[in-house]
Parts: structure tokens; sequence; C-alpha cells
């Protein structure tokens, strides 16, 4: 039985659903983010997990207690949030405590478990300042400590870095990682920054327009995309419509270009019309000979990103994206030029089924 | 006007720019401004300076305190002490009233149409003073007053039971009219300051609805709530129209002794005249100072 | 992505959770009726009254009369007059400066600020005894006449509205940006004419308006310094009126509490809760 279940879960504001149908179970001491664009219903799921909303139907388990109804101050859960959260009219360490008077620990023991709680975020200059007084990146850290002193059964953080300047987020991200690790606590992150999500994660939950979308590790989410929201939305890509040629094979036309694909392929039929997706990356230049997808392609721009080069480019009628690695010896073809590329048969993923010639194919 | 513009930012590097062009611009930066400084001298601040000259003066000339020191005479004392007393107490008691609506139309969950009427209505009754509101209690708790009657159907005579408009309770009870809908106003936007995350935070850490105003959001606002009644004291200390409507400018309040001392000088003694004006604007400056200082304190924690 | 839950839609399932609420918005509706009955109550003694005048009838005689009074309409048009001239003279001094302190000195900000603090730190009835000592005697002669004195009053309105008159543009010239607008004109070509009236004036209609009309509230009834200065203006004469008459006042106070709500419902329908106001000078 895992840790904490989400059935069935649905959260309807007036005729709309915010939340549609969640189900996930999530492990003791993982760490899941849940990553989407605004109003994809991520935030609400979270608030929903700490109490915040009631579901408009489904359940919510923790340790195999039902919590659906409980109130939020009953759950133990830490929420962290965007906006820190930090009340103004206490100092850092009256912050960090306040969990613990609420509950009325003893003094003795408030001080012990803030004292420690302080030292764990490397705030010990800070403890007597108001937030005020304090950066974003450490305000934020201090409403890590105060959620975290309650020793909660579930940690939430609803978008903790979305407020904070891009190098205090990477380094920020990283502390929060390390400190789930060393407590062991589980943690539910809401990201709709993709990055974020793939370095922080043990699992990440894609959400679009109120749906789970995909579950998966970082790993899984990148690499085999089973969606085109979610090939989309996790880094960039190049999709086309292919047609299925040889399915017991894998070799799919595009504009009358051949690809050849690693995914499987069962119940698909020759002349299928189906998606595929290629990472700009997984292209390179056909120096060496590969025995699979070998196209030529002709250059139509170069796009310089730093350690990045993006080269534009024609294959049959479709306009891919390669991305290739920047060194100082790297020659780059002219514009107008007809080069040839190639990928693995493993970078051809498929996504779903554009048109079926009336048959459902099952990916 | 011309003089001043360079379409670059002009304001880019005062210093620089001031040592490289003549004086003749900054005098034209002043001309905008002059006619608003040259007025408030004229109409504010002189006329405050020679009471406070005068105040100083002694009647053969010269500079004393002498004034100041018959303050504490029986008659100026009383008048204040009045005044003080009214003025503290509708501060005191609107400011809770004027808390408690301000609250309920905000987060209270009425709905949201009465917050507008509410707000609107405040604006109006906040500027609804002087003779009219006189007038309007007149007829509500005066002798013949309605309310009056309504007491006395119930076989309750106000008037014989020590109740009367005309005096500490019942002036208390008209300026509380402007009071409340004050505090309104400006304790609207220190409750609307709350974060909301302020109460899903500490519910999340195992606070009772109580905790959290006890401890977050009370303490959040007590400068706001503080300096407000500090500003509503203010507002009813220098409080001179409604209190001259309602009673004739008898009453023993230090805005209407000042009124009698213009008229004809009932105190006798002109420079003390003078002391129990500045006494005034004394108080009132150190109130709007407190009321400053703690509005800065509760900007900074509501920002 | 904050999506707020709007009470009303709380299911039966949530019913628990929202039981605090409940219990709170019982306490809600107690408090905002017994205010609005504190609000209300004198308001409708004062209605019931101004239509009593005439025995064992209602009507509106006691309207009838106060209109019909010799002394009312001067009065009040004299009132009119003084506020709409306190209302120029006010914006004329308060644009230019609070356009000024924006763009060009913001360091005389504070200073500005503390002064249009003033009036409401010295209390009308200590000013105008200032005003008396001050101008009654040579070299500022200016309470000799009736007319000298009719405008040093003006003035003083002027003065005493600096505080909403400067808070409104103040609000309204950071709610445009002003240096950015003023710099996109000049970049055009325009003249500092063309700027003021065509850019800055247009975008400003909403906060000149708001500070007009708290001006004009606050002005049309004032009491305390137009009794002292011997005006005959609406304060004076209501003031005089409910000392000589019995029914008038309640149609008066009618009369003057519509006054005030048409102001303050205008800007609350131009400006949908832009103004910060502070009330003074009662």
């Amino acid at each position: 039985m895992a840790y904490l279940t989400l059935s069935n879960i649905s959260k309807q504001f007036g005729d709309t659903y915010a939340v549609q149908d969640f189900n996930l179970d999530v492990e003791k001491g993982e760490f899941v983010s849940f990553l989407g664009p605004s109003g994809c219903g991520k935030t609400t799921t979270l608030r929903m997990i700490a109490g915040f909303e009631t579901p408009t139907d489904g359940a919510i388990a923790l340790g195999g207690a039902d919590i659906t109804n409980k109130p939020p101050n009953q759950r133990k859960m830490g929420m962290i949030f965007q906006s820190y959260a930090l009340f103004p009219n206490m100092t850092v360490a009256q912050n960090i405590g306040f969990g613990l008077r609420v509950r009325k620990d003893s003094k003795a023991d408030i001080q012990e478990r803030v004292r420690e709680m302080i030292s764990l975020v490397n705030l010990e200059k800070h403890a007597e300042k108001y937030p005020y007084q304090l950066s974003g990146g450490q305000q934020q850290r201090v409403s890590l400590a105060r959620a975290l002193a309650i020793r909660p059964d579930v940690l939430l953080l609803d978008e903790p870095l979305s407020a904070l300047d891009a190098k205090i987020r990477v380094s920020l991200r990283a502390q929060i990682r390390e400190i789930q690790r060393k407590l062991g606590i589980t943690a539910i992150f809401v990201t709709h920054d993709q990055e974020e999500a793939l370095s922080i994660s043990d699992r990440i939950v894609v959400m679009y327009d109120g749906n789970v979308e995909q579950v998966g590790t970082p790993f899984e989410i990148y690499n085999f995309p089973t969606t085109t929201f979610v090939a989309n939305f996790v880094g960039s890509l190049n999709t086309a419509v292919a047609e299925v040629t040889d399915p017991a094979k894998g070799l799919l036309s595009v504009n009358g270009v051949q690809f050849s694909s690693a995914a499987k392929m069962d119940g698909l039929q020759k002349g299928d019309n189906v998606r595929i997706a290629i990472r700009p990356e997984r292209f390179s230049f056909a120096s060496e000979v590969r025995k699979a997808n070998v196209v030529d392609c002709r250059i139509e721009n170069i796009t310089f990103l730093g350690s990045v080069v993006r080269v534009h480019m024609l294959i049959g009628n479709s306009s891919f994206t390669m991305d290739t690695f920047n060194y100082p010896s790297l020659e780059l073809p002219r514009i107008g030029a007809t080069e040839q590329v190639t990928c693995s048969r493993e970078a051809v993923l498929l996504l779903e089924e554009v048109r079926a010639n009336g048959h459902e194919p099952k990916l | 006007m011309k003089s001043s513009i360079s379409s670059s930012s002009p304001l880019a590097n005062p210093a620089v720019r001031g040592a490289r062009r003549p004086s003749r611009f900054k005098f034209g930066y002043w001309l905008g401004v002059l006619p608003f400084f040259v007025f408030s001298a004229l109409l504010l601040i002189a006329p405050t300076v020679i009471l406070g000259y005068r105040s100083l003066e002694g009647p053969d000339g010269g500079l004393t305190l002498d004034n100041y020191r018959q303050l504490t005479s029986e008659a100026v004392l009383s008048a204040y002490g009045m005044s003080i007393r009214i003025s503290l107490t509708s501060a005191v008691l609107g400011g809770l009233v004027g808390f408690l609506i301000a609250w309920a139309i905000s987060i209270g969950g009425l709905p949201r149409p009465l917050r507008t009427i509410t707000s609107t209505f405040s604006g109006v009754a906040s500027n609804f003073a002087g003779v009219p509101l006189a007038a309007a209690y007149v007829f509500t708790l005066g002798r013949v007053g309605v309310v009056t009657a309504l007491f006395e159907l119930l076989g309750i005579d106000l008037y014989r039971s020590g109740f009367s408009l005309y005096s500490f309770t019942g002036l208390t009870l008209v300026y509380m009219y402007f009071q409340i809908p004050l505090m309104v106003l400006v304790i609207l936007p220190a409750i609307d300051g709350l974060k909301r995350e302020w109460r899903e935070a500490a519910e999340n850490l195992g606070a009772t609805s109580t905790q959290y105003w006890r401890d977050v959001a009370l303490p959040v606002l007590m400068p706001s709530i503080l300096g407000t009644m500090i500003l509503l004291f203010g507002n009813a200390f220098g409080a001179h129209a409604t209190a001259y409507a309602l009673t004739g400018g008898l009453f023993n309040l230090a805005t209407l002794l000042i009124g009698q001392q213009i008229s004809g000088d009932v105190l006798h003694n002109p420079g003390l005249g003078y002391a129990v004006a500045m006494g005034m604007v004394i108080i009132m400056a150190l109130s709007i100072l407190i009321y400053s200082v703690l509005q800065r304190r509760s900007e900074r924690w509501l920002r | 992505m904050t999506v707020s839950a709007a009470p009303t839609q709380a299911t039966v399932k949530s019913e628990t959770a929202r039981a605090p609420v409940r219990k709170n918005r019982f306490w809600s509706w107690l408090i905002f009726v017994v205010g609005a009955l504190y609000f209300l109550v004198p308001l409708a003694a004062t209605f019931y009254w101004s239509l009593r005048a005439e025995k064992d009838k209602f009507g509106f005689e006691a309207y009838r009369r106060l209109f019909a009074d010799t002394n009312f309409l001067p009065s009040f048009s004299e009132s009119i007059v003084n506020a709409i001239a306190a209302i120029l003279i006010s914006l004329l001094i308060i644009v230019p400066t609070a356009y000024w302190v924006t763009l060009r000195l913001p360091k005389l900000r504070p200073v500005i600020e503390f002064i249009t603090l003033l009036p409401f730190v010295i209390p009308a009835v200590v000013l105008v005894f200032g005003l008396i000592r001050l101008y009654s005697r040579p070299p500022l002669l200016l309470t000799a006449t009736y007319d000298s004195s009719r405008i040093l009053l003006v003035c003083v309105y002027a003065a005493l509205s600096f505080p909403y008159m400067f808070r409104a543009v103040d609000n309204g010239l950071r709610a445009m940006d002003v240096r950015t607008l003023t710099e996109a004109a000049q970049s055009l070509g325009a003249s500092w004419p063309t700027i003021l009236f065509r850019v800055i004036f247009p975008n400003l209609r909403v906060a000149l308006l708001s500070g007009a009309l708290l001006t004009f509230a606050i002005v049309i009834g004032e009491l305390t310094i137009a009794l002292f200065m011997a005006q005959h203006t609406l304060g004076p004469y209501m003031a005089n009126l409910t000392r000589s008459k019995v029914y008038e006042p309640s149609a008066m106070a009618i009369v003057a509490f519509a006054i005030t709500w048409a102001a303050m419902g205008i800007i609350q329908l131009i400006g949908r809760g832009q103004q910060g106001q502070i009330a003074g000078g009662h």
C-alpha cells in the first residue's frame, strides 16, 4: 500500500473541472513533481492534499487512513508557498517555532527544534531578523524550516522557486532536494518549469487541462513522452505526421522520406497515419555510416545558442531542428546546402495516431 | 518653461547637471512648485506661526512661557479634559466598531455588493458632519427626537434617566457617526493586506482560527488599528462645527472655547487664548505623527 | 493558478470543513445589521420629521418652505460659487506641483507631503483664529470688506483641499507612469502645452474629478471658518436655521446628505475605489 494515495480525485468550480479523475500513489520518501502550464490543476490538486480545497469526488488517504475531509490544521502537512507566506510580525526564529507553539510544545523543545532547523537551512546569522530584512531566497529557506519544524508527514511545495532569481532558484532547488533526501520526507512539488521538475524529482506527473497526461521518472518523461502535450511541454521537439509503411519492421514515411522507429507498432497497419517526434539533440550530421535513418536535408538557417548550435532544416517538406554541441573545431554547413543527417531508431518516438484507416491503434 | 527640457533623461545625474548648467534652470524647476509654497505659507503656516508667536508674548511684550503655564487653570483644563474624553472615547469605540464592520464586509463572508455599498456610504458619512449631522441627531435623540419618542412608548424617559444629547455621552454618540466610517475607510486596505497565504500557512502548521487571529492577523493589523484610532482621536479633537451646531457653542470643549475666545475675550487674557489654540495644534501634530509612524510600520509588513 | 473558492459552491461533503466560516458569517451579519441601524436610524428619523411640517399629514412642506426662504438660495449659490472657485484654484496649484514633484523634484516630495498634512494638524477653529489675527490689520488687511473676506475664505478652502487634491492627483500620476508618457511625448516632438493638455490631463480626468468632488463635499457646508469670517454661506445659514426653525432643518439635513451622497457616488462610479481619503474639518 502506498503512503499517500489519491484515488479518482475531481474538483469542480461551478461548471468547470479544475481537476478530473486524478489518481496517484506516492511512496514514503518519494519526491514527486506536478508539472504543467498554469491552469492545469496542479495547484488545486496540491491544495486538496493540504486540505484547503475539498475534492468534489474521490478520496485522499495518508498511511492507509482517509483524510479527504480532515481540516488542514490537523493534517500535519508542511506547505511552502510561492510568496513565502512568512508571518511579518515574527522573527525568523518565531516563524519557525510557530507550528510548535500552537501545539503547545515545551519551551525547551521548541528552542531546540528551532535551533536545529535554523542550522539545517544555514540561517544562524539571521535568527532574530524579520522577514522584510531578508532576501527572497532566505525567506523561502525560513519557510522551508518552518514547514519542516513540525515534522510533517508530507512536504508540499507550491511553486516555491518561481519568485526567485535564476541563480538562487538553481541553488535552492538543490538544497531542497538535499534536505528532503536527508530527512527521507515525502515531498510533492508543484512547478511549471520543466527543467526544475526534471532535475529535482523521483517521479513527475505531467498535467494538462485538469487531466494527468503522463506519470513517470524524469528519464521516462523526457525520453519516452506518450502524448503530444508531454512531448512538447518537456524539452523542445520536432513532430511530424508520418504514414506507417511497414509496421513489422517499424518503417514510416514522412512526405516520402523513410524513417525507421524502434517504437512498438502493435495494432497499426500499413497506411495508418501517426505522429512521430524526434528531439533536436538526437540528430547529428551523418559523418559516420549508420544502419538506420540517414536522410537528406536542406539547411535553412543556423542559430547560435552558446553551448548549442541549432540548425533549422527541411526534410522532405517538413521543418525539423537539430541541436548540436558547439566546439571550436565545429564546421557548420552553408545555409542552402544539402547535407545528410542521422538519428537512431530509438530517437523516433510515436505519439498518438492522427488518423487511422478504420482501426483503433493501441500505443 | 522650454528651458528645463532635454530629451535624454534629465534626472539621471543631477549632480553633473547642476554643475554644468546655470542656476537659471533650477529656478525654472522651482517655478512649478512656487505657487504651492506661497499659498501654503500665507494660508496655513503664517496663521499658525503668528498664533505661536503671540502665545509666547507676555502682556507687556517680551517672550514668556506664562501663557502655557496658565493652561492648567481650571477653565482651560476642563475644556481640554472634556475634549480629550470625548475624542478618546469616540476614537476607541468608533475604531472598534469600524474595525468590526470592515472585517465583516471584507473577510467576514458577506456578499460582495455590501462591501461596495458600505465603503461608498462610509465616504459619505465620514464627510457628513457639522450642522446637518447635528440636526439629524436632534431629530433622532433630542428631546422630541424619534428615538426618544420610541423609548417613551416603551416607558423609558431617556432625558429623565440622565441621558442628554448635549452631554459627553450625546456628543460622543454623534461623533461616532463620522468616526466609524473613517475607521472603515482607513482600515479596509489594511485588512485587505492580510494575505490568504498567512492564514493557510498558519492552518497548515496546525493553528486554529483563533490562534491565527491572536498570533498573526491581529498583531499584523495592530499598528494600523492603533494608528487609525489615533487619527480618529485627532479627527474628533479638532472638530468644531458639529459641537457648535449642536450646543450653540456653549459646551465646555476646547474648540468651542477657542471659538468663544475669537468672538470675545472670554478668558480675559488674549495670550492664554493663543496658548490654548497652540496646545491643540501640538496635540494634533503629535497624534498625526504617531499615526504616520505606525502606518509606516504596517506598510512595511503589508507590502 | 490560484483558484479562489466561492463559499457558495461548497458541496455537502465539505460541510464539516466550512463550518467555522458559517459561524463567522452569523457574526458578520449581526455586526453589519447593527451598524446599518446605527447609521440609518438618524437619517430615517430626520426624513420622518422633514415630512411632518403640516399638521396630521405627510408632505414635502418643509422642503417647500426651505427653498422658499429668501436666504436659502442666495447662501446656497454663494457656497457653490465659493466651492467651484476653491476647486479651480486648488487644481491650478496642485496639478503643476504634483507633476513637477513626480517628474523633476522628487526630493521635495516629503516636504510637500508634510505641508499637505497641515490641514489635519491645524483645527479649522485654530486656523481661522490665526487668519483673523494675521489679516485683520495692516499691512495685510483682508477682512475689511465682505468681498475681500470672501476671497480670503475661498483661498483658505483651496488650501484645505490640498491633502485630498494632492493625494488624488499624485495617485493618478503614479498610475499612469507620467515620466515615460512625458518622455514618449517629447521624443515625438510634443511641446509642453501639448504634453500637459493632450497627454497628462486626459489621463488624469478621474483623479482630478475625484479630488474636485471631494473638495466640493467638504467645502459646500463648511461652518467654522465661514462663521468667524462673517460670511453668508450655507454653513452659517444652516446653523442659524437650526436655531430659528422647527421643521426646515430636517429638510436641510436631508438635502445636505443627498449632496454628499451625490459627490461620493460619482467619485465611486468614475474611480471604482481609487480614492484614498481622510476626512477632516468637522
